[in-house]
């Protein structure tokens, strides 16, 4: 009889416990609390990494790994990004045929404005990233898009990004329907997909600073600070999403689509773990 | 102090007869460690280590069972792509099924047919599986 008794305390105490930690971590509407979130993710790595400042994490790995760093410092002496800052400045200070330009689609003349973006668009009902507010000037002022990934647009988004440096990231979630995107890019960041079952935070999070193969996954803290990135990888500039893509496919999973609503969502829900940290783009990669 | 003992106790019995007795997990431990083809003893009752996909496959390789079989891993791709958890692979192998088939060689064509739609079923069990899980993944 105690065996039972001490058989049905234990699945009743596993239950409840599995049920409490759901509840805390906010997985739907109703519980999702984003600064909750934020703090809690900045929690875990500073227990983790206590002799790392939280300001250093927009450094990503090379935050955490000294041998790492010293590379890196070495390649920031000569920045592979720094022609596409001045690429970025050209396109961005080009008037469109209609005479317009894109300073007259963003506040401030869109220069000092990366930390705001992504952004919640009430009247668009959407996340609006940075790259997509580059595209939707481009369509509204009778001009093509851009690819998504490289080129043109990592350029001009690079530019901005440069422009905002040391500005702190202040991602609002204002209302109901933005909370749902970020819960919906909570979700992304956490779910397991493609045929190596693996998610966003299992190199991220849990595998931060865990060797795979030969590399050494950044944390998620800060990871969003510093793109658009210049991979020795790509050998050229690319943007978040771009990286995004990669990922998935690392995992062997089939790519969701750039720009597409569940990429914005997560870029809305890295971004706003990020909140507080400054704008340190563009950066250099591996 | 006894109690504390005994409630431990009782709470690692707990998990270790769940997991032994998962039927899921008794298969997959079967499979990883033989394979397909393999019979194993389940609460008393005899399985084998197949995937459905894999007796749906165990038929005379002919035309039209490789057609079959490709059209249903073709729609079952399908399925998967809606719910956005392909995997990379799957489209491969459907190309070289369907390659395989035009060839003519159907027993080549039904196994890589299987394969694929095993690798979509996955998929949309790992959709399922997102759901709900992975909220356990959130640090507290």
């Amino acid at each position: 009889m105690k065996i039972i008794k001490s058989l049905l305390a234990g699945a009743s105490i596993a239950l409840v416990a599995s049920i409490t930690q759901a509840a805390n971590s906010g997985n739907t509407l109703a519980s999702v609390d984003p600064e909750a979130d934020r703090l809690a993710l900045q929690s875990y790595f500073q227990k983790r990494f206590p002799q790392v400042a939280l300001s250093d994490y927009v450094n990503g790995i090379y935050a955490l790994d000294a041998p790492s760093r010293e590379q890196w410092q070495d390649i920031e002496e000569f920045p592979p990004y720094e022609f596409d800052i001045e690429e970025g400045e050209a396109l961005f200070n080009k008037t469109f045929a209609n005479g317009k330009s894109y300073a007259d689609c963003f506040a401030n003349g869109g220069i000092g404005i990366r930390q705001n973006f992504p952004r919640w668009d009430a009247s668009q009902g959407k996340v609006v990233t940075l790259e997509l507010a580059i595209n939707q000037c481009r369509e509204a002022n009778g001009e093509e898009a851009l690819g998504w990934k490289k080129g043109k647009i990592a350029q001009i988004s690079a530019y901005m990004a440069y422009t905002s440096r040391d500005n702190v990231f202040d991602v609002q979630i204002p209302n109901d329907k933005a909370k749902a995107a970020y819960l919906d890019g909570k979700q992304s960041f956490y779910a397991r997909r493609g045929q190596l079952n693996m998610s966003c935070a299992n190199c991220h999070v849990a595998g931060a600073y865990i060797k795979i193969r030969a590399d050494l996954p950044g944390p998620t803290l800060g990871h969003v600070t510093h793109f658009p990135v210049f991979r020795s990888k790509w050998g050229n500039l690319g943007t978040l999403q771009r990286r995004y893509g990669g990922c998935q496919k690392n995992v062997r999973g089939v790519p969701q689509k750039t720009q597409g609503e569940k990429f914005r969502n997560l870029e809305f829900f890295q971004t706003y773990m990020s909140n507080g940290l400054v704008v340190n783009g563009p950066g250099a990669r591996k | 102090m006894k109690k504390t003992i005994s409630l431990v106790a009782a709470l690692m019995m707990v998990s270790g007869v769940v997991a032994a007795h998962s039927f899921n997990e008794a298969f997959n431990e079967q499979r990883a460690m033989y394979g397909k083809g393999h019979s194993f003893m389940w609460n008393g009752q005899t399985y084998i280590t197949d995937h459905p996909e894999e007796v749906a496959a165990a038929v005379e390789a002919n035309a039209a069972n490789a057609a079959k079989l490709l059209a249903s891993a073709k729609a079952k791709y399908a399925e998967v792509l809606a719910v956005d958890f392909g995997w990379t692979l799957t489209a491969k192998l459907l190309k070289s099924a369907n390659k395989a088939l035009e060839a003519g060689d159907f027993r080549k064509s039904m196994n890589i047919s299987a394969q694929a739609e095993y690798h979509s079923r996955m998929g949309i069990a790992q959709y399922h599986q997102s759901q709900t899980e992975w909220i356990m993944a959130v640090p507290e």
